[in-house]
């Protein structure tokens, strides 16, 4: 999994500080002008256009899938910090 | 062109020695004869560079003495220039030298481009017309290398690291997007014109209009002018038109812009009318023109069915192809593929009917446009998108009036050539091209603001017109392309994998577009100007950098330039585009292409070679149907080929050799070169070679007929 966040971004901040990504398996990558790898990885995962239109942070699934929205994606994380 | 400076007869010579008085006779571009006069050379050198005239004064002495002793029989006025400047030279004057170069073509280059075409842009036609253009443009071409642009960037063009597109049109804008609105509003009123026409009251003379104004721009930008929303902005005036009668305007519109080959260069008008089943959202409240440029007291909105039969009746025509059957070159149909497209009425048997013109002659290209997207486009593929300021501007859509100045475009493969496979080099040296290209870009906009200052008087007065209370050309919206050629064969050289023949190339590939992306957005905000990254249509730059490279780069470029290196057929891929010859599934193609196109804000194009095969609307449908819900494609063209015989005129699918219906030879073909029609036969060397090497979807459609 790979969540998509930005600096000045205070839901990504909210996701990133709730929960050890690292434990979960989750590789982080933040969006910036000097960081072309991570707007390379998002346009591979088809998502620069969801997000100009529902921001950040993103969460790709290992299936591909991706949930757009903070309180959705605490929700699943907290699901799968659970299991 | 030249001047000839002439001696005289034997007897003014042999007098002349004798009295020493050089009656030299010079006859003069104005084609007057000008006796001899040293003075001359010395007003030039003051006049043209820094040179003081003492030094001037030994110059022309020193010329004078060389000319008397050499014996000459015939002087030109170039000759005279060329010994001065051979004098600065050993002057170690090189900036006198420079600015006192005389532009021109030499004899036997004259003689080529009268006698032969020139195959550097498929629309520009053989005739005197299309040599008076080739001409000029070499005299802009030099003039702008020499006078507009940096040391640095004149030479890193010369050496095909960079190439800057339309350098023969140096003082125009590049490509325009604009609204008939305009028009309606304000009639034909054109700063040089002879004549004034209020707004037009009949759909004949609005399109009369449209037609002289397209005409008038395509004499002040260098490449495509595109129209918005034609069918909706003429839907007010078709009101009380019967179907025969819009079909008519149907067919006066398509033809008039197809055979307008005696415009600039007998080329025809590089024209793009942007089309809508619905009436877009940002139209939708707008009240409407009508005859005589009055508002009607209705909205767009209320216009829907009249816009509706016009696209229909407007893709009839294109069906139909002109008086042969042939597919028409021009005006470039693109229909807008919308979130509201899909909810509008009837546009299931729209969405047939434009795919049966796309499966029979190839004309439409469809744009998508997802989510809250608005776009104008044109060109080959370029795009505006619509800002938030530009939706505020669709309340008064004649102010809808888009540019991009200048096209600048990277050879990639050089410089993954350059960088000998490392990552850091090769991103430094991308960074480094596009800091030389931004600059090429603000030179090119100091010089059209120069221009534009001069308004009324000035060579950009159509430009500088405020009808509208703001200039025609509004600077503040104005775009600065930068494009891309062989993204392919960079990833080919610098990981040793084609994009198709891996996932790992193509990560690379967006990575590398990425940062261009990210590299762009910098320098805008360091330059305060819009760059944009764009997909090079590249008609002759994917040949001309794979010639240059095989030239400077032979042990690198040898195994990478696709093509055929035998007979000089060779190319590097367009753009960000797959290798053209990889046989790959239609909708993977268009899949993994799309993948590049959001980060491409200035448009982006897939194509889908159909060869002699026929599909059936349906499954072209169903195709475009999927790239818009399933993909990040911005637009697809599907392209079929023919086969058209000047003896007998008739037409045949597929590229044959001999006429299919009478056994001639004397035939050409006809299908998309890049982003348009045009005749195989005014293609240059390079995309004859990607033509043989297209990977043709033959059997990925259904075919017409078959359930």
């Amino acid at each position: 999994m790979t969540l998509f966040t930005k600096s000045l971004c205070s839901a990504c901040q909210d996701v990133k500080q709730e929960f050890d990504l690292e434990m979960l398996g989750i590789k982080l990558e933040e969006l910036g002008p000097e960081n072309p790898g991570a707007l390379a990885h998002l346009a591979w995962h088809e998502l620069v256009e969801t997000v100009e239109t529902k921001g950040l942070p993103i969460l790709v699934l290992d299936d591909s899938s991706s949930i757009a929205d903070a309180d959705e994606i605490k929700d699943y994380l907290a699901t799968i910090n659970k299991s | 062109m030249g001047s000839v400076v002439q001696l005289s007869s034997p007897e003014q010579e042999k007098r002349m020695q004798e009295t020493t008085d050089m009656a030299l006779f010079v006859h003069t571009s104005k084609e007057a004869i000008d006796g001899w006069n040293r003075e001359k050379i010395v007003d030039a050198l003051v006049r043209e560079t820094y040179v003081d005239r003492d030094t001037a004064d030994a110059i022309s002495l020193e010329v004078e003495q060389q000319v008397l002793s050499s014996g000459i029989k015939m002087l030109t006025a170039p000759l005279i220039r060329e010994l001065v400047d051979a004098k600065l030279i050993e002057r170690g004057l090189e900036q006198a030298r420079m600015m006192h170069t005389r532009l021109g073509v030499p004899l036997y280059d004259a003689e080529q481009m009268i006698m032969h075409p020139n195959k550097e842009n498929a629309n520009v036609p053989h005739g005197p017309e299309a040599t008076n253009l080739t001409l000029a443009e070499g005299i802009k071409k030099e003039y702008a290398l020499l006078n507009v642009f940096t040391q640095d960037v004149g030479e890193a063009h010369m050496r095909g690291d960079i190439h800057l597109h339309d350098l023969g049109f140096i003082d125009r804008p590049y490509c325009s997007g604009q609204s008939l609105e305009y028009l309606k509003k304000f009639g034909l009123n054109l700063p040089n014109s002879l004549a004034m026409a209020k707004p037009a009251k009949h759909p004949e003379v609005l399109l009369a209009h449209m037609v002289k104004f397209a005409a008038a721009l395509q004499s002040n930008f260098a490449g495509a002018i595109g129209w918005d929303a034609v069918n909706l902005f003429f839907a007010p005036y078709l009101v009380d038109l019967s179907d025969r009668e819009v079909k008519q305007l149907a067919q006066m519109l398509i033809f008039e812009f197809s055979q307008q080959a005696v415009a600039r260069g007998g080329q025809a008008i590089f024209s793009d009318i942007n089309l809508y089943w619905e009436v877009p959202k940002h139209f939708e409240d707008v009240p409407a023109i009508g005859p005589g440029g009055t508002y009607t007291g209705k909205t767009y909105a209320e216009y829907e069915k009249d816009a509706q039969r016009f696209v229909w009746l407007l893709f009839d025509v294109f069906k139909e192809g002109d008086a042969s059957g042939r597919p028409f070159f021009f005006p470039k149909p693109l229909v807008h593929i919308t979130e509201k497209f899909f909810k509008t009425p009837g546009h299931e048997k729209f969405l047939n009917h434009i795919c049966d013109v796309a499966a029979d002659k190839g004309n439409t290209y469809f744009v998508f446009d997802r989510g809250s997207t608005a776009k104008i486009s044109e060109c080959c593929r370029l795009s505006f998108k619509l800002e938030q300021s530009d939706l505020e501007d669709a309340k008064e859509p004649w102010k809808m009036r888009y540019s991009a100045l200048q096209n600048v475009t990277l050879n990639l493969p050089r410089i993954a050539y350059r960088s000998g496979k490392d990552n850091t080099r090769l991103f430094e040296n991308i960074t480094e091209m596009m800091k030389i290209t931004a600059d090429a870009h603000s030179k090119k906009r100091e010089f059209i603001l120069r221009l534009l200052s001069n308004e009324k008087s000035g060579p950009l007065n159509l430009l500088t017109m405020k009808l509208d209370g703001t200039p025609y050309l509004r600077m503040h919206r104005c775009t600065y392309l930068i494009g891309m050629v062989g993204l392919n064969e960079l990833i080919q050289y610098h990981i040793g994998q084609e994009m198709h023949e891996s996932h790992e190339a193509t990560k690379f590939g967006l990575e590398v577009i990425a940062h261009m992306k990210l590299v762009s957005d910098k320098l805008s905000r360091k330059y305060g100007m819009r760059f944009v990254l764009e997909q090079t249509p590249a008609e002759s730059t994917a040949y001309r950098f794979a010639k240059l490279d095989i030239q400077y780069y032979p042990e690198e470029a040898t195994e990478i330039v696709k093509g055929d290196l035998k007979r000089n057929e060779i190319y590097y891929t367009n753009s960000t585009l797959y290798n053209v010859g990889a046989s790959m599934n239609p909708i993977e193609r268009t899949r993994l292409e799309g993948r590049f196109h959001p980060i491409i804000e200035a448009g982006a194009i897939t194509h889908i070679w159909l060869g002699e095969s026929k599909p059936s609307k349906e499954s072209l449908a169903n195709f475009v149907t999927k790239t818009f819900r399933y993909t990040k494609n911005d637009q697809i063209a599907f392209s079929p080929e023919f086969t058209a015989c000047k003896e007998c005129g008739k037409v045949s699918r597929g590229l044959h050799e001999k006429c299919s219906y009478c056994g001639s030879e004397d035939v050409d073909g006809i299908t998309r070169i890049t982003g348009y029609f045009t005749r195989v036969s005014s293609w240059n060397k390079g995309k004859l070679g990607e033509l043989k090497d297209r990977y043709r979807n033959q059997g990925q459609f259904k075919k017409q007929g078959v359930s």
